[in-house]
C-alpha cells in the first residue's frame, strides 16, 4: 500500500500507483540481504523484560547469572518494556496479572517476542481448575515459543532461547505481527475477561498502520467498543465503519 | 496435655456463659462459644490477658451445615498461648459484627472473608472488593461454587499434540 496522497491512485488498496497488483512476497535482493543481516544482529542481542509471574521467576537467576550465563547468548534482563525484546511469561497468569502483562506487551517496540514458560501458560497447568488464572496465553497475545515443564530447568530455558535465536535468525519469529493483523480477535478475548470497558493507552491500530500490518481483521466489532475512549492523542478508537471507508478512499 | 490453664485465662473463660475450651497442645487452646459472646471474649482477652495480636480470622464453609464457622486466632506475648475462638453464624443472612473496634487488623481479614465467602461484617470500615477486582460471580470460596464449571464456561482448552514438542537431550 502506498502512502502517496498527491498522485491519484486506483481505489483498490492492493494496487500500487501503476495499478499493478502488489505482490506482498516481492522483495528486492538488496532488501533481503539487509533483512538477513539485521535479523542476524537482532538475534545476537536480546533483552528480556525483567518481569516475572508465578513460580518461574526462581529459574531465571541461575539462567542469567554465572551458572548457565545466558549472556553468552547475548541475552540480558532489561528493566523497561520499551527497551526489551523478549517478554518471558514465567508461569501462571491470573486475570489481574494478565492486564498488566498486556499493558507491558503493548509498550514493547517491535519486533518483540513472547516466550511462554511452564505448562501453566500452555493449558493452565496445575491451576487448570482455578477460576482466577487464564489457561491459554496465546488467546491474549501471540506467543513465539512455549517451553514446557513445571517448571522447566535452566537448561531447557537456554535451549528455548537458542531456538528463539534460531527462529529470529531465519526470520521466522514473526508472531508479534499477528497481534496487529488480528488485533480485533485478541481484543475480543481480552474483553471477554475484563469487560467491554477494557482499553489500553497504546494506539495499537495506529501502530499496525505504521508497521504496515493493517488488515481488515485489525478492526471489527471489538475495536468499535474502544470508540468511547477516544482522545485527541489516541486515534485508536475510530469506529470501524469510518475506518473502513477511509481505507477504501486510500 | 494436662497443663494447668493460666489463671488469668481461666478467669476470663469463667465470665463467658456457654463457653467450652479444649487444650489442643502445649500452647494451643480451642475455644468454642456462642456468636454473640465473641466481642466480649475478645475485649476480656485483650484487656486482662494481653492478647494484643489478632493473627487471623478464618472462615469455613461446611457444606453439610447451614452455618459458617468463623475462627479468630489470637496470640498473647505474655501468656504465649494461641487461642482459637470458634463461632458459628447462620449462612442465610450471613451477617456478623465487625471486631474492628477491638483489633484494627480485623478490617483486612473481614474484607477478605466478605469477598471470598460473602459474609457481611457490620461496622467494618471497608467491604469493597479486595483482590478480585475483575470478579462478578458469586464468592468463589463457597463450597456451592463449582470452579470447574466456571472454568469450563469461561476458558477454552487446547488439546495436546506431541508434534509441538522438541526433545532436548
Amino acid at each position: 500500500m502506498t502512502n502517496s496522497t498527491t498522485i491519484p491512485i486506483s481505489s483498490d488498496p492492493n494496487t500500487d500507483i501503476a495499478c499493478r497488483t502488489i505482490d506482498k512476497e516481492e522483495r528486492s535482493l538488496l532488501r533481503k540481504v539487509i533483512d538477513r543481516i539485521a535479523d542476524r544482529c537482532r538475534s545476537r542481542s536480546l533483552f528480556i523484560l525483567h518481569y516475572c509471574t508465578g513460580c518461574g521467576a526462581i529459574e531465571l537467576p541461575p539462567t542469567i547469572t554465572s551458572r548457565f550465563d545466558s549472556e553468552r547468548l547475548g541475552i540480558q534482563p532489561m528493566v523497561t518494556p520499551r527497551q526489551a525484546d523478549i517478554l518471558l511469561i514465567t508461569g501462571y497468569l491470573s486475570v489481574k496479572t494478565l492486564k498488566r502483562v498486556i499493558l507491558s506487551y503493548e509498550q514493547m517496540q517491535g519486533p518483540k517476542y513472547v516466550i511462554g514458560m511452564g505448562s501453566c501458560t500452555i493449558n493452565g497447568g496445575m491451576y487448570w481448575n482455578s477460576y482466577a488464572t487464564i489457561k491459554r496465553l496465546q488467546e491474549y497475545m501471540p506467543v513465539d515459543l512455549y517451553i514446557a515443564g513445571c517448571m522447566p530447568r535452566p537448561e531447557a530455558i537456554q535451549q528455548g532461547f537458542i531456538q528463539l535465536m534460531d527462529h529470529i535468525d531465519k526470520g521466522q519469529a514473526n508472531a508479534w505481527e499477528t497481534y496487529y493483523r488480528n488485533y480485533d480477535a485478541y481484543l475480543g478475548n481480552q474483553q471477554a475477561l475484563f469487560g467491554p470497558n477494557w482499553h489500553t493507552p497504546t494506539d495499537v491500530i495506529a501502530e499496525a498502520r505504521h508497521y504496515n500490518f493493517f488488515t481488515e481483521k485489525s478492526i471489527g466489532k471489538h475495536t468499535a467498543l474502544l470508540a468511547k475512549f477516544a482522545s485527541e492523542y489516541v486515534t485508536q478508537p475510530i469506529p470501524s465503519q469510518v475506518l473502513s471507508q477511509e481505507e477504501i478512499v486510500e | 496435655m494436662s497443663e494447668q490453664l493460666p489463671e488469668v485465662l481461666e478467669s476470663v473463660f469463667r465470665e463467658i456463659p456457654n463457653l467450652a475450651f479444649e487444650q489442643k497442645g502445649a500452647r494451643r487452646l480451642r475455644v468454642k462459644l456462642r456468636a454473640d459472646a465473641l466481642p466480649a471474649l475478645l475485649e476480656l482477652l485483650k484487656g486482662r490477658a494481653g492478647y494484643l495480636h489478632l493473627s487471623a480470622i478464618s472462615c469455613v464453609d461446611w457444606p453439610t451445615l447451614n452455618e459458617f464457622e468463623l475462627v479468630y486466632h489470637l496470640w498473647s506475648y505474655e501468656i504465649k498461648t494461641l487461642v482459637s475462638a470458634h463461632i458459628y453464624i447462620p449462612k442465610k443472612p450471613g451477617r456478623y459484627v465487625s471486631v474492628y473496634d477491638i483489633y484494627t487488623p480485623a478490617a483486612f481479614f473481614e474484607r477478605d472473608i466478605h469477598e471470598m465467602f460473602g459474609v457481611y461484617f457490620e461496622g467494618s470500615p471497608d467491604m469493597e472488593p479486595f483482590i478480585l477486582t475483575e470478579w462478578e460471580g458469586p464468592p468463589p470460596m463457597l463450597k456451592s461454587f463449582s470452579t470447574v464449571d466456571y472454568v469450563e464456561k469461561t476458558f477454552k482448552w487446547q488439546d495436546y499434540s506431541p508434534e509441538w514438542l522438541i526433545e532436548t537431550e
